[in-house]
């Protein structure tokens, strides 16, 4: 590790905010997806805004990339750390600062966890909306670097829908604020750019978000099927009928056994199961409500449980968002996939899938947001079976196939990282990742700011969109291409 | 000033890289509603009208999604939609005139707002040419998607400053098969700022939530299926009882001349200004508004967002001295951008607020965008 640096960021920090012996650095060599590791070169907690700044100056001054992480649970290797790069962890900035409910506002500092803000104005009759499946752990930094989503965005929206604005350290070092408290502050839609970009633009240090209303009436239902088209054919008709339900959720066999196996919800023996929950006026909430119970019923449903209180729904949510960890009982290592299509091919897509569960022999369970068609298939294998491992990877790289060539995309909410990389040139152009390159060398014109995730081959900054062509660093020796 | 009509996405990447090439600026207009709004003047500059450009490419009604080219009139694909019992949810000034790339460009919206949200939240996709006439895609046709940088959105207000909108994708809504709107009429905007908070304490959802001064009302719209529409609208009838206002219901052809009537008040005004605010400052701006300008000023807007509409008369000095006063708040709790304003109060105040501290980034983008300073130069967003 480059000594001066690390004199400075000891400097800046104190000697307790930085890791940098091989044994506590361990910890930190991967994130949610722990099949990706690489050992940073130093760890370092930052208390404030300004030592963030203190770190990325010094990155930037040395040219040492660095990769931004809240709690570590991203699935796509968002917050791999980069070999002899410096790994910011943002979880001692997690302070609310600022509650205004009277402008339905919060101000959050990164590290601060999805379901603490919910918690902190529940009480008054508020909530967040986002609700990823990890909100118990997840930070809302790395919401804001993923535009996180949740079981409930289909009417809701994702983060970038109730993020107002954020200040953020520069690759260069330099504080600036995006967006503000009130709505469309003017200038280009920065904001917008920095939710989703995977960290790969700036380090978020201070959020504000949008609170909402909690609804009069929330009202949920599980309805179990003999086939998922079954169930999708359900899906279609509410939508057709005009409903737009708060969230509506697939889970197939596989998946229940495991939810059931872990978590106990008591979900029905079935092959597809939906949950469905409306919130709103109670007035309209209960017509739609019974509406969507008889289009179940028309579709050929064989249970219909209506949850009758809280506990119920706990239950029934518990067993959704139980489900990729629930896995772990029915297979030893099993591969998370986030691909998304249009909700209409889902029958195409889910036959595809059931086929090359055949061929690979490898079973697949499913998890959907059924609604918005983001589909989470789980490749379940046994890494102590030679070779099943990278079967895994190809199956589930399969599956993506099968999503860009429905229209849809390689990722709904987990982000590309390093993990699909590789596959946005199957999803975009080469003119389309070249124009997104545009942005970035805006942001960060020295490549410093978690260099390696989401493009394939990055260019250099300065460089002349078009056919390879050498850049005046690779020429003069100072760089190289991998 | 020359005027090239593209047809094809085709013909607009020629257009622009010959522009380029040659480094002559050129000024994007789609339906040239909105053709004034930070506007740096149009001497000597090209026009491309992408009026030709005007195809629905594909309603996928099961998916709840629609792609369209830039130049078709948000009002006629609305017409279209509709065959399906959907619709983008946008309703901003001029629909029956205003093109999608403009009202994407310019980041436009109308009452409804308030409950689906403007442009920026309903596009999900987008085909773009470069200044150097390369075209590039970004997002896709699903609604949910995180792959790759969020270019829809960066153009989306971006005044086609650093590319030019070919077609956009948007989430849809299906129409609601009910619809009132309650116009109340209240003593002051406090009152406006009371029966908002109620509504909002009641659980209500109405999809626009609108002030309207002088005389000061508010109305009120719900769209749902009828037993919500009743309910709800009964309730707020009483909520406004409660806070000193007289609620009067409308419907059908009524309710709809009602609202074109409230979008187009504040365009007789000499100037149209949009302010934006925190909710709970909307009683301070109106007074504040009222106080500098004497009675001369029109007000609509969405009070429940806290984003206004507001034209201006009166002399030329109270105009200025209104936008000096909204500019005096503090960083970040609202702006004041002249959207229609003589070139003397242009010149006078300025069109935005000055920039913060991220404009270099955004003056950077507008570089690796447009290297050549073509497209809109000064025209964007802060004049970039």
């Amino acid at each position: 590790m480059h000594a001066e640096l690390v004199t400075e960021i000891v400097a800046a920090l104190g000697a307790d905010a930085v890791l940098s012996r091989d044994a506590e650095l361990l910890p930190f060599e991967s994130d949610g997806l722990a099949r990706l590791r690489q050992m940073p070169g130093l760890v370092v907690f930052p208390e404030s805004a300004e030592q963030v700044q203190a770190v990325v100056r010094a990155c930037h001054r040395h040219k040492v990339p660095f990769v931004a992480r809240g709690h570590g649970t991203g699935l796509s290797g968002g917050a791999l750390p980069v070999a002899e790069g410096v790994l910011i962890v943002l979880t001692r900035l997690n302070q609310i600062l600022a509650v205004d409910l009277e402008n339905h506002r919060i101000t959050v500092e990164p590290g601060v966890i999805n379901l603490e803000v919910t918690r902190r104005v529940a009480p008054m009759g508020y909530y967040y909306a986002p609700d990823p499946s990890s909100q118990v752990i997840c930070s809302i930094g790395g919401n804001v670097a993923e535009n996180s989503g949740g079981a409930h965005c289909l009417k809701y929206g994702f983060t970038v829908h109730h993020v107002l604005g954020v200040e953020a350290v520069l690759p260069n070092g330099d504080l600036v604020n995006v967006g503000g408290s009130a709505l469309d502050e003017p200038g280009l839609d920065l904001l917008s750019v920095l939710v989703g970009s995977e960290g790969t633009l700036a380090v978020v240090t201070k959020v504000t978000l949008r609170l909402l209303r909690a609804p009069e009436s929330v009202r949920t239902l599980l309805a179990a099927f003999q086939t998922t088209d079954q169930a999708g054919d359900a899906v279609s008709a509410m939508i057709s009928e005009g409903i737009i339900p708060a969230a509506v959720e697939m889970m197939d066999r596989l998946t229940l056994e495991a939810a059931e196996a872990a978590v106990h919800p008591n979900f029905p023996k079935a092959d597809a199961v939906l949950i469905v929950e409306l919130d709103g006026p109670a007035i309209e909430v209960e017509e739609l409500f019974t509406l969507v119970g008889r289009v179940c019923r028309d579709h050929a449903c064989t249970d219909l449980i209506i949850a009758a209180n809280e506990d119920d729904r706990a239950r029934i949510w518990k067993g959704r968002k139980g489900a990729f960890a629930a896995m772990g009982r029915v297979s030893p290592n099993y591969y998370v996939q986030d691909g998304v299509i249009p909700r209409t091919k889902l029958p195409d897509v889910l036959r595809r899938i059931r086929e090359l569960e055949v061929r690979s022999g490898l079973r697949i369970g499913n998890v959907f947001h059924a609604g918005d068609g983001n589909l989470h298939p789980l490749v379940c294998y046994d890494d102590t079976v030679p070779g099943q491992g990278d079967l895994a990877e190809k199956v589930a790289a399969e599956i993506l196939t099968f999503c860009i060539e429905a229209g849809g995309s390689i990722t709904g909410e987990h982000g590309v990282g390093v993990d699909k990389a590789s596959h946005m040139p199957k999803l975009f152009a080469a003119a389309d990742l070249d124009t997104m390159q545009i942005v970035r060398c805006a942001f960060d014109p020295t490549g410093i700011c978690n260099p390696g995730k989401v493009f394939p081959t990055p260019r250099l900054c300065g460089e002349v969109p078009g056919p390879y062509r050498a850049h005046p660093a690779e020429r003069a020796g100072l760089a190289e291409r991998f | 000033m020359a005027t090239h009509a593209a047809s094809t996405p085709e013909e607009v990447s020629s257009l622009l890289a010959d522009a380029s090439a040659a480094r002559r600026p050129i000024v994007v207009r789609g339906g040239g509603t909105k053709a004034s709004w930070s506007h740096a003047g149009t001497d000597g500059r090209e026009e491309l009208s992408t009026r030709g450009l005007n195809r629905l490419l594909a309603h996928r009604h099961g998916d709840l999604t629609a792609t369209v080219e830039a130049g078709a009139v948000l009002g006629d694909v609305n017409g279209e939609l509709a065959r399906h019992g959907q619709w983008i949810p946008l309703d901003p000034n001029w629909p029956d005139r205003a093109t999608i790339g403009g009202i994407v460009s310019a980041n436009d919206s109308g009452p409804r707002r308030h409950r689906f949200g403007g442009p920026r939240d309903l596009i999900i996709g987008i085909e773009i040419a470069r200044a150097d006439g390369v075209r590039a895609k970004a997002g896709g046709i699903v609604v949910k998607n995180v792959a790759g940088y969020d270019l829809a959105r960066l153009m989306t207000g971006s005044f086609g400053c650093l590319a030019v909108v070919l077609n956009a994708t948007f989430k849809l809504y299906p129409l609601a098969p009910a619809s009132r709107t309650l116009v109340i009429d209240v003593p002051d905007a406090a009152a406006v700022r009371a029966i908002v908070k109620a509504l909002d304490a009641r659980h209500l959802t109405p999809t626009a939530v609108e002030i309207q001064s002088p005389p000061t009302r508010l109305l009120v719209r719900f769209e749902s299926i009828p037993a919500s529409v009743n309910a709800q609208t009964d309730q707020t009838a009483k909520i406004a009882a409660d806070s000193g206002g007289r609620a009067v219901p409308v419907d059908g052809k009524e309710e709809e001349q009602q609202w074109a009537a409230h979008r187009d008040r504040p365009w007789s005004c000499a100037a149209v200004l949009k302010v934006t605010l925190l909710p709970n400052d909307l009683p301070n701006i109106v007074d504040l508004i009222a106080r500098t300008t004497g009675a001369d000023f029109v007000i609509t807007g969405r009070a429940g967002l806290g984003v206004l509409t507001v034209g201006l008369n009166g002399t030329p000095a109270s105009q200025v001295a209104v936008i000096e006063a909204l500019r005096k708040r503090p960083a970040r709790t609202g702006s004041t951008t002249l959207l229609h304003a003589p070139d003397e109060l242009r010149a006078a105040v300025g069109t935005w607020d000055p920039p913060g501290d991220s404009f270099k980034i955004m003056q950077g983008l507008k570089r690796a965008f447009d290297p050549n300073g073509i497209l809109n130069p000064g025209g964007g967003p802060l004049g970039i």
